[in-house]
């Protein structure tokens, strides 16, 4: 447990379950702010008006020390139609070439197994993916986009991002999808979730 | 009870309350940049200090008042006038019907904020009526303002009171600005991590509600760009490979894979809303335990004329 900054405890965990799974835990107590996990991280903020820091922090450890859920749902596979390449994916032709691998190669790789969602977060909807092929790890550019068009697709670190929303954006992009990943006038606008079961779907155009 | 927008200027939003406890969802707080300027136009009026009020970016803004209403103006230094006549900032303003009501660019400072006596009504998504823009929800229509809407207002349920703010209540706006700020989960990845509180920064061009550049000086980092995406937080600093640092602000992404280097101390997250491009900045550090103390201190300051505070800063 350490520190990240004036009003946040960051807690280190082994996976993207094991944040999701405490970060759960910890959110049934109402004395913080703000439990969002990371993919290896949880972080805690919390009112420091009115609350004591090595409180919270004991809180948390006693938290850490119950024994994490195993719970596992049945999820409905989603499927997500992505148009791989071309304008809809701007950066697929230069990742191919740092890979090594051909488009085809490069689709066939993305497309053909079942990912779970590890984590919802940056904006509304935003997916992270993760179990991607070992050979499609590349990382992040390094500058970042100032415009990502909503229904991007991109990869980075081992992971497949969905850009829900039209903003800015550091994954190299390799395609894009129509299917709507955040809705705020829905009933429930929240499409995916941390334990989603997606598949992409490769189609020739939006 | 309405008011009619005669001129939108360059960005204006509805903002109110920020939204609390939905970052896991990927949702952010929006809210004022500056909701310490803004809880001072609602004192004004008498409104509660986070009652959804404009947020004008740097170009100001417009409009005509339909009826009879009490506004007030603060945040940043600009000339306004109410039917070509000057009106003060920092004070209840009283408007007749078709009153025209100016607000001229931002000389110091990037935000002006208008209060209404009973507040805008706007639309609530989430919980809150603050304009997110990037998912283009809440506030009025998810949008920024433009020529010809019409805004309605709630009737005030209180006498509004005619009221100037105190002068050591008005927050000083400069071209030139510090903030205090602690060091955060990847500082160790810089090769001189006090290179952060030596730097003189300028504020980049491309700066918004999202976040602000911070150029002017460059960071050698330890990154290959895979680090795994971690809970980020308005205040944010981090650092990209490209060794160019910028800070994140309220509608910033909930998550980010970039090293956090700093962490804007909470006391002054307020002051981000009024960095303008070109601004000077320096950051000055300040251990955790001593953020903690200066921001008791500061409620104490403003509690004396901004009860409540403590939901704003």
């Amino acid at each position: 447990m350490l520190s990240a900054g004036d009003d946040l405890i960051s807690i280190s965990v082994a996976n993207p379950r094991e944040a999701q799974d405490l970060a759960l835990r910890l959110r049934e107590s109402q004395a913080y702010l703000e439990v969002v996990a990371g993919l290896d991280s949880v972080v805690v903020q919390f009112d420091i008006a009115s609350k004591d820091r090595n409180e919270m922090e004991k809180q948390i450890a006693e938290v850490m020390a119950l024994p994490g859920s195993t719970r596992a749902t049945a999820q409905p596979v989603v499927e997500i139609p992505v148009c791989y390449g071309g304008e809809a994916g701007p950066d697929l032709a230069d990742v191919c070439e740092q890979l090594g691998v051909t488009q085809e190669e490069f689709i066939a790789l993305h497309s053909g197994r079942e990912y779970q969602v590890d984590l919802v977060g940056f904006t509304p909807g935003f997916a992270y993916i993760g179990g991607l092929d070992k050979q499609l790890n590349v990382s992040r550019r390094q500058e970042p986009r100032v415009c990502v068009p909503a229904g991007s697709v991109g990869i980075a670190g081992g992971m497949t991002g969905l850009y829900a929303l039209q903003g800015p954006g550091g994954w190299p992009l390799i395609g894009r999808t129509s299917f709507i990943l955040f809705d705020a006038a829905a009933d429930n606008p929240f499409v995916l979730v941390p334990g989603s079961k997606v598949v992409f779907v490769p189609v020739a155009a939006m | 009870m309405t008011i009619q927008v005669l001129n939108p200027g360059l960005q204006t939003t509805i903002q109110a309350t920020p939204r609390i406890g939905m970052r896991h969802l990927g949702v952010p707080a929006s809210g004022a940049a500056d909701p310490l300027s803004m809880a001072l136009a609602n004192r004004l009026v008498g409104n509660d200090l986070l009652a959804p009020a404009l947020e004008v970016l740097l170009a100001g803004m417009s409009f005509r008042a339909e009826v009879m209403m009490q506004i007030a103006i603060t945040g940043a230094t600009a000339s306004c006038t109410v039917n070509g006549e000057t009106a003060q900032l920092y004070a209840t303003l009283q408007l007749a019907p078709e009153d025209e009501v100016h607000i001229g660019p931002a000389e110091k400072g990037a935000r002006s904020y208008v209060a209404f006596a009973g507040g805008l009504l706007a639309d609530d998504t989430l919980g809150s009526r603050s304009t997110y823009l990037p998912a283009g929800f809440a506030g009025f229509e998810g949008r920024a303002l433009q020529k010809g809407d019409q805004l309605n207002l709630a009737e005030a349920d209180h006498t509004v009171e005619m009221l100037q703010t105190p002068a050591e209540f008005r927050p000083p706006m400069t071209d030139s600005w510090t903030i205090r700020a602690g060091r955060a989960s990847e500082t160790g990845l810089l090769q001189d991590a006090d290179q952060l509180f030596a730097a003189r920064f300028t504020i980049g061009n491309r700066s918004d509600r999202m976040g602000l550049r911070l150029e002017g000086a460059k960071f050698d980092i330890r990154s290959d760009g895979r680090m795994p995406s971690a809970p980020v937080f308005p205040g944010t600093i981090q650092c990209p490979e490209d060794g160019e640092l910028f800070v994140l602000a309220v509608d910033a992404g909930t998550t980010g894979g970039y090293p956090r280097v700093a962490k804007v101390a909470r006391l002054d997250l307020h002051v981000l809303g009024q960095l303008r491009p070109g601004n000077q900045l320096m950051l000055i550090e300040r251990t955790d335990a001593d953020a903690e103390s200066e921001l008791r201190e500061k409620q104490q300051y403003w509690n004396a004329w901004l009860p409540g505070v403590e939901r704003i800063i």
